[in-house]
């Protein structure tokens, strides 16, 4: 029998993020993590007590967690090689002009001053532990809407932060959140007001220089009753032969008829450890859109959570992941239906090629306090060779009898059928297989902002010949 | 493995799910009862195993090159009993398994399949019914491990729900390396007949090869109102159209039993908990 043929998917093109700028912080704390780095962070952070106070509790539930015994193997990584702040050298501003030249050039590769002039309301970036650049247009500023960082949030607005910060991601949750919030530095903080609705979207950016540091940036947005908006946060490092580890928090409050879009697209180096924690607490009528798209990282686990707390409230969850070589990448989403009404749908793709090892992973809750939910869950996986892995685990677990929910997975490679078809029309073979892995990946693309949208098409290029798989 | 855990999935998830482990159930006899079925290359078996007084079974399948098997297993113990089954199959090459189970007895009970497709060509049909009422807890871990080439594997799942009862389906679909040109399809349907109930599904698929076609689905929720008016409209009273529903739900399955009286008795237990239900 002949060999079948096998599309060659290329790898995703680095270069742009691969590039190392010379390390210059002014500060890093000692690797590992003691109760002397969790107090020089606040000190140095000029923190009022209550924060110190809650780095301090989070330190202790550290210790007395266990890792997960379920996911990626994290034995590889060893907190006493981790250097949880770095320092750069910058201060905080909202002039470009302002921002260190090497950190600028490093941005100004990543098109983020550009996108800011062209597409986005403010923008966010931040530099290994500190934010480095905040800017929001003045428009949105008169109608009420605050975009900074969370260190100046924890200053100017303690009360709103003191209110919501971590409390929908308690240290408790898992080792991981308990880590974030002993060692959280910089992220972004963004109070939307009731009833504005922010036109342009906001984007943060993460970028990680300092071989073998963590970032544990914390993200934490209220949009007010019947507000709205679209964030955007990406992330990228170079790569370095060390052990790097990201766990941020990101805490999203969704108030009634209030709608918020939360785009992300990762690309994390290939010797990063992603462990980030999502949430989101959605009320009455509601909307929580996640896209997420997650490329980079030799080991991620991702899930973001929503929780629809509020009669109708709704999610919309659409992601794709695309584990290559070195990569086990372990992503999906979770609902929680708590209230009547409720409504979810998730849609997933995954690639997994050349020894990359993808998982999709979920859980959908329906508890007694929220009949007539529904919930629909879709995740096809494409594997591109038997290198790889590709595995599925749903859970669902409804209470109740007046729910409505559906799961269907697909896992497979490309279908000859399609490819007969797509060449009895006229179309070669190669070129017909590069469609089909475009449009497997289209219903997730489409939802991208145009710029992303764009940046995923590259990243997932298609070459015409080779073998494969 | 912890002495209180009857049974795990492939790969874990988060504990707070609380889908990782079958437990053994509480006040469990020590009665054990084993057997073992070995067909033969070429040879066709039909075997029935019916369950009447709970307490641990275990049984060994070896389904040589060839040969074909219809294991038939239901379990009607009584509802103040616990029962465990555990049942191990592995399946030659170009070898058929099919597999008709009804889970509609006892207070507890937990129960395993696993089946090795170890041969090239081999077959599996699994077809599933589970019915829970009052207080009843149902626990399943069916497993299926594609190793052979060109195997097929066919796992189809109904069940319903009524009462406090709880049930917990774990289905795995496990394409090894090698299992080149295997296809495998997975289907649970959960009918939800009281607000008192709790349904945990838990559709796993996992593959280390790409020439695989995998499918997984599971719907759940109450009886279809359209159907319900339909047969109301045709002056069945609410309780009937919903009977009717239900067993067709589960006929299927039945209608796999070649055994007519216990296909009749296990009708009857049905009909009646649904009635009553």
């Amino acid at each position: 029998m002949a060999e079948k043929k096998k599309t060659y998917i290329e790898d995703i093109e680095r270069t742009l993020y691969d590039i190392k700028d010379v390390d210059h912080s002014v500060y890093k704390a000692h690797s590992g993590l003691t109760e002397d780095v969790v107090r020089d962070i606040s000190t140095r952070k000029n923190e009022p007590q209550w924060m110190l106070d809650f780095r301090l509790k989070s330190l202790a539930v550290y210790n007395s967690l266990e890792l997960p015994t379920w996911g990626p193997s994290l034995e590889e990584l060893n907190m006493d090689d981790i250097v949880t702040y770095v320092q750069p050298d910058a201060k905080m501003t909202g002039s470009w002009e302002e921002v260190p030249e090497d950190i600028k050039d490093t941005f100004d590769r990543l098109g983020i001053p550009e996108a800011e002039k062209t597409s986005l309301g403010g923008v966010g970036a931040q530099y290994d532990s500190e934010v480095v650049y905040h800017s929001i247009q003045e428009d949105m500023v008169k109608q009420g809407v605050i975009y900074t960082d969370m260190e100046t949030a924890v200053r100017e607005h303690e009360d709103i932060v003191k209110e919501y910060f971590m409390t929908l991601v308690p240290p408790k949750d898992h080792k991981f959140a308990a880590l974030h919030g002993a060692v959280w530095s910089g992220g972004s903080f963004v109070y939307v007001p009731a009833g504005v609705h922010v036109e342009m979207p906001l984007q943060s950016y993460f970028r990680l220089n300092a071989a073998g540091a963590g970032q544990f940036e914390h993200t934490l947005i209220i949009v007010e009753p019947g507000a709205s908006l679209h964030f955007i946060e990406g992330c990228s490092a170079p790569k370095h032969n060390v052990t790097n580890l990201h766990a941020g928090c990101v805490e999203l409050f969704v108030k009634d008829g209030a709608r918020l879009r939360y785009s992300t697209i990762e690309n994390w180096s290939r010797n990063m450890m992603n462990l980030n924690t999502k949430r989101a607490l959605v009320e009455k009528d509601g909307i929580i859109e996640w896209v997420s798209g997650s490329f980079g990282s030799h080991i991620s686990c991702l899930y973001p959570c929503s929780v629809l707390h509020g009669e109708n409230a709704r999610c919309e969850f659409t992601g794709v992941t695309f584990a290559s070589k070195g990569q086990n990448l372990d992503t999906g989403a979770s609902v929680i239906h708590a209230a009547p009404h409720t409504s979810a749908n998730i849609n997933t793709r995954t690639i997994s090629k050349a020894g990359g090892m993808a998982t999709y992973r979920s859980a959908v809750k329906v508890t007694k306090n929220a009949p007539y939910a529904k919930c629909s869950v879709n995740c096809e996986s494409l594997m591109l060779d038997n290198l790889s892995r590709s595995d599925t685990l749903p859970v669902m677990d409804i209470e109740g009898d007046e729910a409505d929910i559906g799961h269907e997975a697909k896992i497979g490679r490309i279908s000859d059928e399609a490819i007969f078809y797509l060449t009895s029309r006229g179309i070669d073979e190669e070129e017909a297989r590069a469609m089909i892995v475009r449009g497997f990946v289209e219903p997730i693309a489409k939802e991208l902002p145009l710029e992303y949208a764009l940046e995923m098409n590259n990243l997932v290029n298609i070459e015409l010949e080779g073998t494969i798989g | 493995m912890d002495a209180k855990i009857f049974s795990e999935i492939p790969m874990r998830t988060w504990r707070w799910l609380g889908v990782n482990e079958a437990r053994v159930p509480e006040n469990l006899s020590d009665h054990i009862t084993k057997k073992q079925i070995l067909v033969e290359a070429g040879q066709k078996d039909e075997v029935v195993l019916v369950n009447r007084e709970g307490g641990q079974h275990e049984v060994q399948v070896h389904i040589a090159d060839g040969a074909e098997l219809h294991l038939i297993h239901a379990q009607l113990a009584p509802a103040d009993t616990a029962s465990t089954s555990r049942v191990k199959v592995y399946v030659g090459k170009g070898a058929k398994f099919a597999y008709t189970t009804v889970e509609a007895g006892a207070r507890h009970t937990a129960a395993e399949l696993t089946v090795d497709m170890a041969g090239d060509d081999s077959q599996s049909d699994i077809w599933g019914f589970y019915f829970g009422d009052g207080d009843r807890r149902v626990d399943l871990n069916y497993i299926i491990r594609q190793q052979g080439r060109r195997t097929d594997a066919n796992m189809q799942v109904r069940g319903a729900l009524l009462g406090a009862s709880e049930k917990t389906f774990r289905g795995t679909l496990d394409f090894l390396e090698g299992s080149k040109g295997s296809v495998g399809r997975e289907n649970e349907e959960v009918m939800l007949l009281s607000p008192g109930v709790r349904n945990r599904s838990v559709p796993i698929m996992l593959s280390h090869e790409d020439d695989v076609d995998g499918h997984h689905a599971v719907s759940v929720g109450k009886i279809d109102e359209n159907k319900l008016f339909y047969l109301m409209s045709r002056g069945l009273d609410l309780a009937d159209a919903q009977r009717l529903i239900v067993e067709a739900s589960f006929r299927p399955v039945l209608d796999r039993i070649t055994d007519e009286a216990l296909k009749e008795e296990i009708d009857k237990v049905l009909q009646g908990r649904v009635a009553n239900g």
